[in-house]
Formats: C-alpha cells, sequence, structure tokens
C-alpha cells in the first residue's frame, strides 16, 4: 500500500469511533446499512443503537476511503462489504483494542 | 380535515436545533406539523397532543432513495426537504432521546456540511457585496434619505450575517473541541 495513503488512513480512522468499528465489523458479511443496525443491537444486547444519520454518513465515507464497496442495491437498500484496506484497519483497531484490554488487565492485576 | 393554522417564523442557518425544538413545542401542544413554504410560513393540523421529537438533517442525499429507505427503515417519518434540510419526525418513546446521530463526529460532519453548503456562499455574499458597499456610503456619504435608507439597511444585513457566523463559529468550535478532546 501506497505510504501516504496509509498514513492518511490510520490518522482519520485509529483509532476508530465506536459506530465505525462495528459497521466494519459486521460488514464482513454483506449487508446494508440497517441491517448493520440491527445486528449492532443483537451483539451488545440493546446498549448501542446507531442513528440513521450517523450510519448513513459512516457509509459514505467510509465507501469513499475505500474500507468498504458498493454491492448491489436491494429494495431501496445498498448492500455493502469490507475490502482488503477496510479488513486492513479493523485488524489495527483489533489489535490495538487487545493491547489496551491486556494492559488493562495486568494493570487491574498489579494493583489488586 | 382537522383545523389548520400557519405560523411565520424565521430561523437563521445556524439554529436548526431552535427549529427542532419549537416543532416539537407545537406538536406536544397539539398542533402537528405539515409543511414549510416560501421563507418561513409553516402549516399545522390540529392533532391530539403527543410528545414527537423532530429532527433536521442537511444532506446532499436528502429525499432520496436508500437515504430515506435508511430513515423510514429507523422509524422516522420524512416530511419534506426545504433549503438543503431534510425534516424527520419520530414520536419520543420512553427516553425521549430519539436522535438520527449518535455520536459526536457525526454531528461534526453534519456543521461541516451545513458550513460548506451555507455559510460558505454567505460568507462570500458577505465580503464581496454587503462589506464593500457598506464601507463605501460610510468613507463617502451621499445626500439624502435613500443614501441613509441603505445604510440602516445594509447595517442590520451585515449585523444579521456576523450573527449567522458567530453563532455557527461557537457551535462549531464547541463540537470540534468536544470531537477532538
Amino acid at each position: 500500500m501506497e505510504q501516504a495513503l496509509a498514513a492518511h488512513i490510520r490518522r482519520v480512522y485509529v483509532p476508530m469511533t465506536e459506530t465505525g468499528f462495528y459497521i466494519l465489523l459486521c460488514l464482513r458479511q454483506e449487508s446494508h446499512g440497517y441491517g448493520v443496525i440491527r445486528r449492532v443491537e443483537d451483539l451488545t444486547g440493546g446498549q448501542l443503537r446507531i442513528s440513521p444519520g450517523t450510519m448513513y454518513g459512516s457509509l459514505r465515507k467510509m465507501e469513499r476511503d475505500g474500507l468498504i464497496r458498493f454491492v448491489r442495491e436491494e429494495d431501496q437498500r445498498k448492500l455493502y462489504r469490507v475490502t482488503p484496506l477496510g479488513e486492513w484497519v479493523l485488524e489495527l483497531e483489533t489489535a490495538r483494542i487487545t493491547r489496551l484490554y491486556q494492559t488493562m488487565k495486568e494493570a487491574l492485576e498489579g494493583d489488586g | 380535515m382537522g383545523e389548520k393554522k400557519w405560523e411565520l417564523r424565521f430561523y437563521t442557518v445556524p439554529e436548526w436545533q431552535k427549529e427542532e425544538e419549537y416543532l416539537r413545542q407545537r406538536h406536544r401542544e397539539g398542533w402537528r406539523f405539515l409543511r414549510l413554504r416560501g421563507l418561513g410560513l409553516y402549516e399545522f393540523e390540529a392533532c391530539p397532543p403527543e410528545d414527537v421529537v423532530y429532527r433536521l438533517d442537511y444532506n446532499a442525499a436528502g429525499g432520496t432513495g436508500d437515504y430515506l429507505r435508511l430513515f423510514r427503515d429507523c422509524g422516522w417519518e420524512y416530511l419534506q426537504d426545504y433549503l438543503g434540510y431534510s425534516y424527520f419526525r419520530k414520536p419520543a418513546g420512553e427516553a425521549g432521546d430519539e436522535d438520527i446521530f449518535c455520536d459526536d463526529q457525526s454531528r461534526l460532519d453534519m456543521m461541516v456540511r451545513v458550513f460548506k453548503g451555507r455559510l460558505v456562499p454567505l460568507l462570500a455574499v458577505f465580503l464581496s457585496c454587503l462589506v464593500p458597499n457598506l464601507l463605501r456610503l460610510l468613507l463617502f456619504p451621499e445626500p439624502g434619505g435613500l443614501a441613509a435608507f441603505l445604510v440602516a439597511l445594509l447595517s442590520l444585513v451585515s449585523l444579521l450575517y456576523l450573527y449567522c457566523f458567530i453563532r455557527f463559529g461557537a457551535l462549531l468550535w464547541r463540537y470540534w473541541r468536544s470531537v477532538r478532546r
């Protein structure tokens, strides 16, 4: 990957918003915005309900930056899927969150 | 068909939250918003009083297929597009905090869209027409009532413009800081 592009993507998407992370996570399988909203609600036990304005804007931005791609339209709903670039960002974020979690656990155990 | 009424209101570009609250308040009082026409003529229809949240989005995709479909899927009723804003409403529910955005980043993104779509053209008009004309009239005063009327009018419009810029600038700055924090 071109270095300038990688630096731009890192600057914009790492660390990601919780919404952005869940969108990428769900779009490993083809889905539309509303499908992702419902899936995220399921995954988080109703804790996170992504609003339509946020979802629409995030999808547009991610598509423009090449993290997801439009696959097809079904009943006026646009279906998307993550791209290799999106998978790379997801891996970066997963590694960051895992590191954060491990550091927190070690610190808490150390305190205890 | 229920009783109708019309109200004239004027909201400047950065005051969409005030407009949302105004429409919500009218619905609580038993007046359902029907449409907005002309330069601020709001049409209402009598209805049972209810707490209904109104939200405005500023998006180039407003009123189009997949955009509206997503909002409808999420339970928002689309009302109309007006000067680039899309109007939506939804019953308030138990928490009463229904919103079309769920994080600061997307709220900031909307403000940036409003800024680019509405404030930048206004700023161009302000700097290229209003300010030079006002300065010319102030520096090289012309006799007569018409010149005085023009100075008063241009000053009033300039003050309104300044109010819009400062208010929007403050709003944008606050959100920018909360997102970048």
